[in-house]
C-alpha cells in the first residue's frame, strides 16, 4: 500500500495549538500563577561526594517572608526511580538523607512569599559536610581503589547489559580483515527552551495537584504519589503547554519533589522553577559512552562479526540510563545484517551529574562510532560506502536474532536516493566533503519498566450533538504535534475535519494513562487507540445509518469529508451532522462514545516498529582554525505513512539542528565535577545563522503494526548526524574524529597528527 | 531604595505601575501586567525568549530596567493581534509551522516584527542575523526563515 | 546437545550462551553461583571489557560445562 491521498493524513494541516502559541496564549508550567503562591528555591551542594552531617536552619526562617525550609528529612526518604519494577535502579532520594553524589545535588528547599527572599534565605542554611574523594570518569571508578558511591554497588557498575547472536568467534573466523577502534561520545544538555519547573498545591482534602513540566503526565502522576505516600488517585497533573522535553523530563524532579513535599506542608501553592543554569547543572544529561568496536568483514564487503564494548558515565543516580545503555546496544548493530554480533555495555555510576535519556536514546552515540568505522573500512578496503550499506542492510521480513521483527523496511530506497544526491553533487571544492549514516531507530519501546498496569495508550472519543468531538487522550505534546497528529488520525477515521475535534490532553484528572513522549512512541502507539476509538464511535454511529437508509447487506457505509454514504456509490447518503443528531435522539440523550488502546504484543525485545533512514551532510573544514561549517543536510526517510506533514518537515529540521549541535558545538566539559560552561554564552547551541538547509526525501513504505501505516519520526532523526559529519570530514581532509563534540580544537589537533605523521614516511 | 510610579504604554494601553526601580521590564510585563506571553530562559542575556517591542526597536526585556521605558510604547506578542486578527507574520507562522513547543516563538515574533518592519527585500542571510539571538530548540530556525521571508515577499499583505 | 544455567536452570545450545546470560542477567542468584565457583562476578565483567579477547566468556563458559553433571 503507498501513500494513499486521504483527506486528512499527510495534509497540509496547522498545528492545533498553533493560534494559542502564536498569540501569547499558552500558558506553560513557567507561567503559572496561583493565589497565595510561594516561591520556592533550592539549596545545592558544593561537593561532589560528601555526607550530609547536619543541616541548620534557624537563621533562614528567621528571615522575614520565608515559610519553610525543608531537608530529606521532612520527606519519607524513599529512593525512587522510574525503573520502578527493579528496586535495585531505584536509588535517588530527590533530597538525600545521608549523602550528596553530584555538584549541584539538591540538599534542602526553601519557601518564601518571593522568589528574592527565597534566594537569599538559602545562603542563610548552614549545611556541615564531611566531604569524601570523588570519582568522575567510569574506567577510574570500576578501579579497586576507587570510592563507594552507591553502598552495596560492587566497583560502581551500576547496570549492565549484554546483547549476542550468531558465534561470534566462529564469524570474526570468516572475516578477510577486522578492524577496531576506541571512541569517545559526549553527553549533551537537554536545554529545553522552558527549565524544568512545577508548581505544586496540596489542599486539606489531601490531595495534590501539580502543574509541571513533563513529557508523562501520568509518570509524574504516579512517581510523585509513590514518594509522597499519597493514591495516584489523589495526585492530578497537569501540563497543558511543555517547553520541550527531549529526553529529559519524564523523571521526578526536584521542581516537581521539592514544590509538592513544601506544599504539603503549607497547605499552599508553592511554585519552583529552575535557572537556567541550575538547569545544566542539576537537570540529568545525555549519556557519555566510551565504546570500543571491533568489525570483521569479507573482503567483498560482507559483514561477518562485531563486537563492541561499551562503559557508559552514568554519573551519580540511574536515571533512563539503564534503557540508554541497552538501546545503544542494540541499535549499534542496525540497520545491518550480523552473523555474529555482541554487545557488553557496563553503565558506571560517579560524582557527576546524573544522565539519562536524550532524543535517540544512545543511539547517536552507537552511530557515531559505527557509521564511521564503516566507512573507514572501505577506505581501508576500497570499497564502496554505499553498496557495502546496501549489500548488508536490513530488508522487510528479516528477524534481528531474538531481538527484533522488521515488518517494514524502506532503507534500501533511502541509500539509493541518497546515493543520487551525493552524485549530482559532483566534485566538491577543497577542504569540503560529503559524509553518510544510515540508521534506524524504535517507535515505542515494547518494555514497562514503569510496572504500569494500564494500557500503553489509551483513547476515547466522544461525540456531541452538533458534530464536534472531544478527544481524551493521554499522550503528551511537548512540541512535537502530538495533538495535531492524533486530531489528524481522528478526523481522517471518523471522516470529519480537524476543526471538528477537541484534544483533550495533559491533565491526569480527565484523560487516560499513557506512558508519554519517549523513544517515539506517541504516533504509533496512541495513534493506533485514537485510531480503534475512532473506528468504534464510528461502527456504532453507523448503525443508524444502516438502520436509516436499508441498503442491501452487500453494501457498506463510510463517512468521509462530514459526507455518510455508500461506499460504491458514494452520491447516495446523508450529512454527517444529520446521522449524529438522529444517533444521539436514538440513544435516549447519551453521546455515542468510542474506546481505544493499545499496548505492544509479542513484537521482540525492543519495538512493535522501525524507521529507517540515510543522511548526507555536506561540510566544509578550515584548515587554520578548524572550525566547521554546515552546508547543507539531506536526509532520505522511511517513517511509513507521514501523518502530520508540517509537523515531520519541523522534526526533520529540529532534529538536525540538535544532533548538529552534538556533532560539533555542545561542549559540556566537567572539572572536578564542576560543569564549566552552565550557561547559554559559553554552552554552544546552533543559532539561525548557522543552521544549513535540510532536506527530506520521503520513502513509501507501510508499516502494517503502526496507524494507517505510520511509524517514528523526530527520534531516529537525530541518531545520524554526528556520523555523517565524521565521515565528511575524513572525506574532506582525511582525518578520523573519535571523539565528541568534533570542536575546533579537535579539528586542529588531528590535522596536526596527519601532518606529522606524513611527514615520518 | 524607595519605589517610583512609572507610566508608560503596553499594546496600546496606558499603564500605571508602581515599581523598584531595578525591576526589570520583563518581570514588570510579566508579574505586574500579566502579560504571561513573553518568556525567560537565561538569566545572561542569551536566548531572547524575552524579546519584545520599545517604539518599534526589539529589546531583550530581561536587560532593560523597566524604569528605563517611561513613557515608551513596549508591544508584547499580545499586542500583534488586533480585534481577534492575526498580524501577517503570525499567520505565517501558522502556514509555515514556524513552531513547535512555543516558548521562544513569542520572542521570535517580535523579533520578526521589528525586522520586518525596517527590512526591504532582505536576503535570506539577512533574515537569519535577524533572530541570531533568538534560540530556538526545536525547529531548527529554517521554518521561521521561511516565515518571515514570506512575508518580506508580501505573500500576507492586509487587505 | 543443550546446557542448562547453574543458576536457573534455563536451556541453550551451548555454553557460550549460558555465559552470556549469566553476565546479562547478573542478579544475586546468578552472581552467587559465579561467587561460588571461586570467581568474582565484577572482576569477570571488567576483565571482559578492559582485555583483548573474551577470556571470562571461556572461563565462565568452562565452569558451565564442568557444573552439567551436577545439575
Amino acid at each position: 500500500m503507498s501513500h494513499a491521498k486521504y483527506s486528512v493524513i499527510n495534509t497540509h494541516v496547522h498545528n492545533i495549538d498553533g493560534v494559542a502559541k502564536v498569540t501569547g496564549r499558552a500558558t506553560y508550567t513557567f507561567d503559572v500563577k496561583l493565589p497565595g503562591m510561594l516561591y520556592g528555591k533550592i539549596l545545592r551542594s558544593p561537593h561532589p561526594h560528601a555526607r550530609i552531617i547536619s543541616i541548620d536552619a534557624t537563621r533562614a526562617m528567621e528571615l522575614s517572608g520565608v515559610k519553610i525550609v525543608v531537608t530529606g528529612k521532612d520527606t519519607l526518604g524513599i529512593k525512587q526511580g522510574i525503573w520502578r519494577r527493579y528496586e535495585e535502579l531505584c536509588d535517588e532520594q530527590v533530597l538525600p538523607l545521608e549523602k550528596v553524589r553530584y555538584i549541584g545535588e539538591p540538599v534542602a528547599a526553601v519557601a518564601a512569599v518571593t522568589e528574592e527572599i527565597a534566594e537569599m534565605a538559602l545562603d542563610l542554611i548552614d549545611v556541615e559536610y564531611e566531604v569524601l574523594p570523588a570519582v568522575y570518569e567510569p574506567l577510574e571508578a570500576i578501579k579497586k581503589e576507587a570510592p563507594t558511591i552507591h553502598e552495596g554497588v560492587e566497583r560502581n557498575v551500576n547496570v549492565t547489559r549484554h546483547i549476542e547472536w550468531g558465534d561470534v568467534d566462529e564469524a570474526f573466523d570468516e572475516a578477510d580483515y577486522i578492524r577496531e577502534d576506541w571512541f569517545k561520545c559526549s553527553g549533551q544538555a537537554h536545554m529545553c527552551m522552558e527549565t524544568r519547573a512545577a508548581v505544586s498545591s496540596f489542599t486539606p482534602e489531601g490531595k495534590l495537584t501539580c502543574w509541571a513540566s513533563t513529557q508523562s503526565a501520568y509518570y509524574t502522576q504516579g512517581l510523585l504519589a509513590g514518594v509522597l505516600g499519597l493514591r495516584e488517585g489523589d495526585v492530578r497533573v497537569l501540563a497543558p503547554y511543555v517547553g520541550g522535553g527531549f529526553g529529559g523530563k519524564f523523571e521526578l524532579d526536584a521542581a516537581m519533589f521539592c514544590s509538592a513535599v513544601m506544599s504539603m506542608k503549607l497547605f499552599k501553592p508553592v511554585k519552583v522553577v529552575f535557572t537556567r543554569e541550575e538547569d545544566f547543572i542539576a537537570s540529568k544529561r545525555r549519556t557519555p559512552m566510551f565504546y570500543y568496536v571491533r568489525t570483521g568483514i569479507k573482503k567483498d564487503g560482507t559483514f561477518c562479526a562485531r563486537e563492541s564494548r561499551m562503559f557508559s558515565n552514568g554519573g551519580a543516580y540511574t536515571g533512563m540510563g539503564a534503557t540508554a545503555l541497552y538501546l545503544s546496544g542494540f541499535f549499534h548493530s542496525f540497520p545491518y545484517k550480523w552473523r555474529g554480533y555482541r554487545y557488553d555495555g557496563y553503565r558506571v555510576y560517579t560524582n557527576t551529574l546524573p544522565s539519562t535519556s536524550m532524543r535517540g536514546f544512545g543511539a547517536p552515540q552507537a552511530m557515531f562510532c559505527s557509521e564511521q568505522q564503516i566507512d573507514w573500512i572501505c577506505a581501508d578496503l576500497g570499497l564502496d560506502p554505499f553498496e557495502v550499506r546496501r549489500k548488508n542492510g536490513h530488508t522487510e521480513g528479516y528477524e534481528v536474532p531474538g531481538q527484533a521483527f522488521i515488518a517494514s523496511c524502506g532503507l534500501e530506497q533511502c541509500i539509493n536516493e541518497i546515493e543520487k544526491w551525493v552524485k549530482a553533487k559532483g566534485k566538491l571544492p577543497a577542504n569540503r566533503g560529503i559524509g553518510i549514516s544510515s540508521c534506524g531507530f524504535m517507535s515505542g519501546g515494547i518494555f514497562n519498566w514503569f510496572d504500569s498496569p494500564y494500557s500503553f495508550s489509551s483513547a476515547v472519543i466522544t461525540i456531541n450533538v452538533d458534530g464536534t468531538c472531544e478527544l481524551h487522550v493521554g499522550c503528551q505534546d511537548i512540541g512535537q504535534g502530538s495533538n495535531t497528529t492524533m486530531a489528524i488520525i481522528a478526523a481522517e477515521t471518523l471522516g470529519v475535519k480537524v476543526e471538528d475535534i477537541r484534544v483533550h490532553s495533559g491533565d491526569t484528572a480527565h484523560c487516560p494513562a499513557d506512558l508519554g513522549a519517549w523513544g517515539s512512541r506517541q504516533t504509533l502507539m496512541a495513534g493506533n487507540a485514537v485510531k480503534m476509538a475512532c473506528e468504534d464511535a464510528k461502527k456504532q454511529l453507523l448503525e443508524f445509518a444502516y438502520a436509516e437508509m436499508g441498503i442491501n447487506i452487500v453494501y457498506d457505509l463510510d463517512i468521509k469529508d462530514r459526507w455518510v454514504h455508500i461506499v460504491a456509490r458514494p452520491e447516495r447518503g446523508l450529512p454527517y451532522g444529520d446521522l449524529v443528531k438522529k444517533a444521539l435522539r436514538a440513544k435516549d440523550g447519551q453521546r455515542i462514545m468510542g474506546r481505544g488502546y493499545y499496548t505492544p504484543h509479542r513484537k521482540g525485545m525492543i519495538s512493535p516498529a522501525y524507521s529507517y533512514m540515510m543522511q548526507a551532510v555536506d561540510a566544509e573544514v578550515d584548515p587554520e582554525t578548524g572550525k566547521i561549517k554546515i552546508h547543507e543536510v539531506m536526509t532520505a526517510h522511511d517513517c511509513g505513512q507521514p501523518i502530520n506533514q508540517l509537523g515531520l518537515v519541523g522534526q526533520l529540521e529540529g532534529a538536525a539542528s540538535m544532533a548538529l549541535g552534538y556533532a560539533y558545538l555542545e561542549d559540556m566539559p566537567f572539572e572536578d565535577g564542576k560543569m564549566m560552561n552552565p550557561n547559554l554564552v559559553d554552552y554552544k547551541v546552533i543559532k539561525a545563522p548557522e543552521m544549513p538547509e535540510a532536506g527530506i526525501i520521503e520513502i513509501d513504505t507501510y508499516e502494517p503494526e503502526g496507524p494507517y501505516g505510520a511509524k517514528e519520526a523526530g527520534e531516529g532523526l537525530t541518531n545520524p548526524t554526528a556520523a555523517a559529519l565524521g565521515n565528511a570530514i575524513y572525506n574532506a581532509m582525511g582525518i578520523q574524529m573519535k571523539e565528541l563534540p568534533i570542536t575546533p580544537e579537535r579539528v586542529r589537533k588531528a590535522l596536526r597528527e596527519k601532518k606529522e605523521q606524513e611527514a615520518q614516511k | 531604595m524607595e519605589k517610583q510610579v512609572l507610566r508608560f504604554k503596553v499594546n496600546g494601553d496606558e499603564y500605571e505601575v508602581f515599581i523598584h526601580p531595578k525591576t526589570l521590564l520583563a518581570e514588570v510585563i510579566r508579574d505586574h501586567l500579566g502579560f504571561t506571553g513573553t518568556k525567560r530562559g537565561c538569566e545572561t542575556v542569551s536566548c531572547g525568549a524575552c524579546t519584545v517591542n520599545v517604539n518599534g526597536r526589539s529589546v531583550k526585556s530581561c536587560s532593560v530596567l523597566a524604569i528605563q521605558c517611561e513613557g515608551m510604547e513596549v508591544t508584547t506578542v499580545e499586542g500583534l493581534e488586533k480585534n481577534g486578527k492575526l498580524s501577517p507574520i503570525q499567520r505565517a507562522f501558522l502556514d509555515h509551522g514556524s513552531y513547535q513547543c512555543g516558548f521562544c516563538t513569542p520572542g521570535m515574533l517580535m523579533s520578526s516584527t521589528a525586522f520586518i518592519s525596517e527590512a526591504k527585500n532582505p536576503t535570506k542571510d539577512q533574515i537569519k542575523e535577524s533572530i541570531e539571538g533568538n534560540v530556538c530548540r526545536c525547529t531548527g530556525y529554517n521554518s521561521i526563515v521561511r516565515a518571515i521571508e514570506a512575508v518580506t515577499q508580501g505573500k500576507y499583505k492586509e487587505e | 546437545m543443550s546446557f542448562k544455567c547453574p543458576a536457573c536452570n534455563k536451556e541453550w545450545p551451548n555454553s557460550k550462551q549460558v555465559a552470556r546470560h549469566m553476565f546479562g542477567t547478573g542478579d544475586k542468584a546468578h552472581r552467587a553461583w559465579i561467587e561460588s565457583q571461586g570467581h568474582s562476578y565484577i572482576e569477570l565483567l571488567l576483565a571482559q571489557t578492559t582485555e583483548a579477547g573474551n577470556k571470562s566468556y571461556e572461563i565462565l563458559s568452562d565452569l558451565i560445562e564442568k557444573a552439567q553433571d551436577k545439575l
